[in-house]
């Protein structure tokens, strides 16, 4: 945890974590026995599912939950059967299809060569169909949804979330890959206007990938995809929000590899952060539970520590040290239980922190009262409760220590979720 | 779904906090008085410590009191019915009854603050709406000349204001700047000593308990007010006068700043800041009371919601989000 600074009269300051000059190789962990992997899945139509208990499952399979083009899927890192489909429910009730797939006891994988073929012919169709699953979890749909054209690709090499070095590991080590991944993208897009966004200390190296480069300041929240739309890539798209594909340097990489390989990468790096805030970068199938890190490194959990899936200011805390490495899971970290900050439910005293550090511009102290009266919708009306950008620092700064990014998520789900039984119910 | 046995801790993000809490700015605010009260203490003797100690009590015994009376949770951990009660008795004579003081805590802790719901709900700076209230309930009680009448002092013991509000700047030429910062002016017990409100006022405002902005901009109300008036009429005193005497420095420092009941954005604390400097002057020179300061922060924090809508576009704003 940082603290607050002795000097209060400037803005309070977090600074993205950077990556050393020569970063340690990432450590390679194995899955023990299985692996689970969490498919969006906002419908539940499990009747419609292909998937069974029992069926046998290649390494690199696209695991889809129907037949439909358009179904969610994941890519099975490892070969093996299925062992159990269930419902998981995420927070603010996102749904997932958890499907649990006992490894093989052989070491031998058997590989699927599906996507083999298809590499021949680099598409949109064939990489939406087959590496959405890839690691950093590359979102093709924004290509084929037929909202606003996309013009302008953004490659993020800037982690979002403090701590985190595992984009800017991949644009340190691996900027020959995300130039080839960048090159396919523009390939099978035909966008030419590809902007790799990076911390300034990598704004050399990023140089030789052949994209524009672009630099975000170390503070946080400036790596915000929000923020980099608003600030550097105003001029390229409108402000609307649509015109601009994000993918993350590890996707764009994975998707390169995928390609020239014909065999799609599915191992997932990330930057695992344990008790003492030592930070070490793993790299694990997707699919690997937490569990099997925490053992790797010798890392106990005790009754009321925390697991955050994520970073510190927006990551996720879960129920259970199984959860597994999903494809966007950037960062792993354990806090123990006596750094664990009590919020509570004080008022607000007007103190101002939250309105000066808020990069939307935010009257958090007035939106945080509406909230607090759970009356959303005046939130979303007067106090631009949907200009938010959750980044969290609002709760990070609180002195009464309201728990506001928790009341905005939360009242922004209530009213999609309103809007979301309106249109049914028409 | 796991056979874990482990509990984990389990909240909504962020999971890091700058530590920062009510509890420690009240503290911050409590000590860093100690820079005005002990020297007003010193010169007033045991009466004004009396003052003090009985103010910050009843405060604290008034709002753990409202607490059971409520059903509230106990909230007296926070500090601020200490600060509030601290407040009021650096605003207040040395010879003040102690039953005026206990009143006065009521009045500021119980009217001003916890009949609107707490902490954070106070339309007006408690301590200057129990003090305002005391001052037109008992004005005897606040004659600071008739206060210090058994006192013998070894510099002018009238009160600056009402020498310079009845015979004008002349009268008051004896009050140099270095007099008057030395605490040689009879007064509060926490509102004369100005080396020391001023150690405390830049103190409060590095740390960023206070917000800068009302506290400077309210001196330069006080000292731009001052000087147009002395341009005016040489009759009216100088701004180096009025910076220095009354309930200035405590009122830009302690006062207007008060979180609950002053605005959060930059243009809006400028305005509000300087607003509360020209009430000052403006009661004063012209007004019929001899210190416009209380009543200059009780207007200020009328406007401040008001003032507070100037404020830059939400990022995003107008635009749909279908």
């Amino acid at each position: 945890m940082i603290k607050r600074a002795f000097f209060g009269i400037l803005k309070p300051k977090l600074h993205y974590k950077q990556i050393d000059e020569a970063p340690a190789q990432p450590t390679s962990v194995r899955a023990s026995q299985k692996i689970t992997l969490y498919i969006d899945d906002p419908d539940q139509n499990t009747e419609a599912s292909v998937l069974k208990v029992g069926d046998p499952v290649k390494s690199g399979q696209k695991i889809a939950l129907t037949a439909k083009a358009d179904s969610s899927y994941l890519l099975a890192s490892r070969s093996g059967r299925i062992s159990n489909i269930a419902l998981f429910v995420g927070i603010f009730g996102k749904k997932f299809t958890a499907v649990t797939i006992d490894m093989d006891a052989d070491a031998a994988q058997i590989m699927d060569d599906v996507f083999k073929s298809a590499s021949q012919t680099p598409s949109l169709e064939n990489a939406r169909a087959m590496l959405a699953g890839l690691p950093g979890k590359p979102d093709f749909n924004v290509f084929l949804s037929g909202g606003h054209p996309v013009k302008t690709i953004a490659v993020l090499g800037a982690d979002s979330d403090l701590l985190s070095i595992t984009r800017q590991y991949f644009v340190k080590n691996n900027i020959i890959s995300i130039k080839t991944g960048i090159d396919l993208l523009r390939k099978i897009t035909g966008i030419h206007n590809v902007i790799l966004i990076v911390p300034h200390h990598l704004a050399q190296v990023a140089g030789s990938s052949g994209a524009t480069v672009k630099t975000v300041d170390s503070e946080y929240p400036s790596a915000h995809p929000h923020l980099i739309r608003q600030h550097i890539l105003s001029s390229e798209a409108p402000i609307s929000g649509a015109g601009v594909a994000f993918f993350s340097a590890e996707a764009v990489s994975a998707i390169g590899a995928a390609f020239n390989t014909g065999k799609p990468p599915l191992e997932k790096l990330l930057s695992f952060i344990s008790k003492d805030g030592t930070r070490r970068l793993v790299s694990v199938p997707i699919g690997t539970s937490a569990q099997d890190i925490l053992n790797e490194f010798n890392e106990k959990i005790k009754d009321g520590d925390q697991l955050i899936v994520g970073g510190p200011l927006t990551g996720i805390s879960v129920y259970a040290s199984d959860y597994p490495v999903l494809p966007d899971t950037d960062t792993l970290m354990v806090l123990s239980k006596k750094k664990i900050v009590e919020r509570e439910e004080s008022a607000c005293v007007n103190c101002g922190e939250c309105v000066r550090v808020c990069p939307s511009g935010i009257q958090v102290n007035l939106l945080v009262r509406c909230l607090e009266a759970r009356k959303f919708q005046e939130a979303s009306d007067r106090y631009d409760l949907f200009s938010c950008i959750e980044c969290g620092f609002c709760s990070y700064v609180c002195e009464s220590r309201i728990p506001v990014f928790q009341h905005i998520n939360l009242a922004k789900y209530t009213l999609e979720h309103m809007k979301e039984a309106e249109k049914n119910n028409v | 779904m796991s056979s874990n046995t482990i509990k984990l801790t389990v909240s909504h993000a962020p999971f890091w906090h700058n530590g920062s809490s009510t509890a420690s700015k009240s503290r911050n605010i409590l000590l860093d008085s100690l820079f005005a009260v002990v020297p007003g203490c010193y010169q007033y003797g045991r009466a004004a410590a009396g003052v003090v100690t009985i103010a910050v009590a009843s405060a604290i015994i008034w709002e753990l009191l409202i607490n059971f009376l409520s059903r509230r949770s106990i909230s007296v951990g926070d500090g601020n019915a200490a600060v509030i009660g601290m407040m009021l008795a650096m605003l207040m004579p040395a010879t003040t009854p102690w039953w005026a003081v206990v009143t006065g805590t009521f009045l500021a802790v119980v009217i001003g603050k916890e009949i609107f719901g707490g902490i954070g709900a106070n339309p007006f700076n408690p301590a200057v709406l129990g003090m305002a209230i005391l001052m037109l309930g008992w004005p005897f009680l606040f004659d600071f000349n008739a206060s210090v009448l058994n006192y013998a002092f070894d510099f002018k013991a009238i009160y600056p204001l009402v020498l310079s509000k009845s015979f004008g700047a002349h009268a008051v030429d004896s009050f140099t700047v270095m007099e008057l910062l030395k605490g040689h002016q009879i007064g509060g017990i926490g509102a004369t000593f100005g080396i020391g409100l001023i150690i405390a006022g830049v103190y409060l405002m590095i740390r960023g308990y206070i917000r800068w902005e009302i506290s400077i901009f309210f001196l330069a109300g006080v000292f731009a007010t001052a000087l147009f008036f002395k341009w005016l009429n040489p009759f009216y005193a100088g701004p180096g006068f009025h910076l220095f005497t009354g309930y200035t420095l405590i009122g830009a420092f302690f006062l207007a700043t008060e979180d609950a009941s002053s605005p959060v954005n930059f243009i809006p604390m400028l305005i509000y800041g300087f607003l509360g400097g020209l009430l000052t002057v403006m009661i004063r020179n012209i007004g019929v009371h001899i210190d416009g300061v209380l009543y200059a922060v009780l207007i200020i924090n009328l406007v401040h919601p008001l003032v507070d809508k100037i404020r830059p576009k939400a990022m995003g704003k107008g635009v749909s989000h279908e």
